[in-house]
């Protein structure tokens, strides 16, 4: 009964990813782009929420949508910011360059488009737990591998904005 | 009447596009690294994605674990590199006070 809801909510979130995403690439206010990413990433997580990876669409509103987009936005309060020109706009190889990526991306169009989609849907359920269990069992040492480097880059972020006093 | 594969990959492949195309074009070293993170984005779609399929093609729990694993891991990769990236774009910007990246084109102290 309600099955013009998915591809609503898509189009939806389609509309709110692409539009925003093409607004950070060329509006010229940093602030207003620091948002739209942020915009972004939240049209994001309704597409995982879409995809039935709830866990992941928490993640990404916890580390998007909160921690990257503070930490941007800091990085903006904490440099100024000047207008300049676009860098690569209208040069003589852009024809060249667009026949190229044309060659590149047309077999990925048409591979993207045949997939058929089972006619089954799939059962949906909370995919917290066998997450949880994948990720400490199979991929612990990963995991643990992900553990140091997140700290690794904590200590390297201190020491590289650490002022030297004399 | 679900959203086909095809879908999702197209709405990622265009984001990738537009992450790439302001990394090559923007001059603002912050928002090369907001362009970077969109790129990311992008990929983390595409793998839920083909995860969601890969979980209907296989055993029926609806999610391949596998994909959701390689998302997390690229969630830790993106907040260390956005935490160093900016680092080091304060760290530039002490020596010369510009986030312009046509400016800062030596590696010289």
């Amino acid at each position: 009964m309600f099955d013009f809801l998915e591809p609503l909510f898509f189009a939806l979130f389609a509309l709110g990813i692409i539009g925003a995403g093409a607004a950070v690439v060329l509006l010229r206010r940093i602030t207003a782009q620091a948002l739209l990413m942020a915009f972004t990433f939240a049209c994001m997580a309704g597409m995982f929420l879409l995809l039935g990876a709830e866990t992941i669409a928490l993640f990404q509103v916890l580390i998007y949508v909160g921690a990257i987009t503070i930490l941007i936005l800091f990085g903006v309060m904490f440099t100024k910011q000047e207008e300049r020109a676009y860098g690569l706009f209208f040069q003589k190889q852009a024809p060249l360059a667009t026949g190229l990526a044309v060659i590149v991306a047309l077999p990925v169009v048409i591979l993207a488009f045949s997939f058929k989609d089972p006619a089954t849907p799939s059962a949906r359920g909370s995919d917290l737990i066998p997450l949880a269990t994948s990720l400490f069992t199979d991929y612990a040492f990963p995991f643990e591998v992900a553990s140091v480097l997140l700290l690794a880059a904590l200590v390297g972020a201190i020491v590289l904005v650490k002022r030297d006093e004399q | 009447m679900t959203v086909p594969l095809g879908a999702y990959i197209a709405v990622s492949a265009v984001l990738f596009f537009l992450g790439a195309a302001g990394v090559l074009v923007r001059r603002n070293a912050v928002v090369i690294l907001m362009c970077v993170e969109l790129m990311l984005n992008a990929s983390n779609l595409a793998l839920v994605a083909f995860a969601r399929r890969a979980g209907q093609l296989g055993a029926g729990s609806g999610l391949d674990q596998r994909g959701s694993v390689f998302v997390v891991f690229v969630f830790v990769i993106a907040a260390a590199e956005v935490a160093v990236g900016l680092a080091i774009i304060l760290a530039a910007y002490r020596n010369r006070p510009t986030v312009n990246v046509d400016d800062i084109h030596e590696m010289r102290g």
